[in-house]
């Protein structure tokens, strides 16, 4: 890793996801801090960048690195922390059961991707999956459902809000937020393949298997 | 370029934009100009609009609340000006201000007002110099206002229809 990339470029991408991650638009701009629990699933999404190899931290942060190397690292990983928080406050819903619901979601699929240990082009896979599919469950479908018109979703939500214990109904959003936390969840995917992997070693180039000639 | 000169760039970079970051979530600016205005204050290049702030004090001193806190607020863009604020509060007490009741709404607008010129403030000591005023400092506007917003056994004196308007 260049040392432009890990002092510039990281800090640079990870910094603008934690502060995209927590603005509202609107007619006031508010920026929302992350949750607790946000910050307990980002440690776990940490856990398994390292486990899976795409992130490597004795690369980022070692004993045999000069301190300004070491400064630059404990950056990296400050702001890859806060980051993740700040994804996982953007794309779980607000309120009532699909809060509930969708912070379940991501707690199981982060320990289940833990426990798999998949490899570093796997796991980045399946976090563009995970960060995709709350990116559609909240900008498109929740959204869609709390628009004021539309009778088929106001009786979808009236029979949902019934036969549950909590209401699926959330405050409407402006047009930009979805557009906001897509470009979001695009710029983390773009850090977290960026990061430092672990480097394979000791793999010899398989000699081609040869024809005997005729 | 040598890499030690491209870490300390990127470090004293970085180190910027996480204070930047920090501060928008622990200040909560709401527009642009709130922003542009508090890192500008940081640095301690912010000023008022003193044409606008002029035009305030004229408002204010000619009993038109609303026209003067428009202009302050003017003035004041970003909100950090303890001096503008205080002036804003001012206005709304004296808005507010009844000689039987007062009104609990623009007081309450006022606490805050004034609450946000003493934090503004140096030392959250607020003394404004002026002699069209009865109360100088904030400590005894926002004591006022807390009087107007609670309700006494003196509220039920007769007599108070005397008091005057500070």
């Amino acid at each position: 890793m260049t040392a432009a990339r890990e002092a510039i470029v990281l800090p640079f991408l990870l910094l603008t996801v934690t502060l995209l991650g927590g603005l509202q638009p609107g007619a006031r701009i508010v920026f929302l801090p992350p949750p607790l629990f946000c910050l307990v699933l980002s440690s776990l999404l940490l856990a398994a960048l390292v486990r899976s190899g795409a992130l490597d931290p004795v690369r980022l942060m070692h004993g045999s690195r000069p301190v300004l190397a070491n400064a630059n690292g404990a950056i990296v990983l400050v702001a890859l922390v806060a980051a993740g928080a700040q994804v996982f406050a953007m794309l779980t819903p607000a309120s009532g059961l699909p809060l509930f619901f969708v912070s379940v979601f991501f707690f199981v699929l982060l320990v289940n991707t833990l426990v798999a240990s998949p490899d570093r082009v796997r796991l980045l896979r399946s976090l563009a999956v995970i960060f995709g599919a709350g990116l559609i469950l909240k900008f498109v479908v929740l959204a869609g459902l709390s628009q004021p018109a539309g009778r088929t979703a106001r009786v979808l939500v009236a029979l949902f809000d019934a036969a549950t214990f909590g209401s699926i109904a959330q405050d409407p959003q402006p047009a930009a937020a979805g557009y906001l936390a897509f470009l979001t969840v695009a710029l983390y995917l773009a850090g977290a393949a960026l990061l430092p992997a672990v480097r394979a070693v000791g793999l010899e180039p398989v000699p081609r298997m040869q024809l005997p000639e005729a | 370029m040598r890499e030690s000169v491209v870490r300390s760039v990127g470090l004293t970079a970085s180190l910027a934009y996480g204070a930047l970051v920090l501060w928008l979530y622990v200040t909560q600016p709401q527009t642009m100009a709130q922003v542009s205005g508090g890192l500008t204050s940081i640095i301690g290049a912010y000023s008022v609009d003193q044409q606008a702030f002029d035009d305030g004090l004229r408002f204010f001193r000619a009993d038109k609340f609303p026209e003067a806190r428009a202009a302050f607020a003017r003035a004041d863009r970003a909100g950090r000006d303890a001096r503008t604020q205080f002036y804003i509060a001012y206005a709304f007490y004296r808005e507010g201000w009844g000689r039987t009741y007062d009104d609990d709404v623009l007081f309450k607008q006022g606490l805050t007002a004034v609450d946000l010129a003493i934090a503004l403030a140096p030392n959250g000591r607020l003394v404004v110099d002026d002699p069209d005023l009865q109360m100088h400092s904030a400590d005894e506007l926002r004591a006022e206002l807390q009087r107007g917003l609670t309700i006494e056994l003196s509220d039920f004196n007769p007599l108070r229809v005397l008091r005057k308007r500070k």
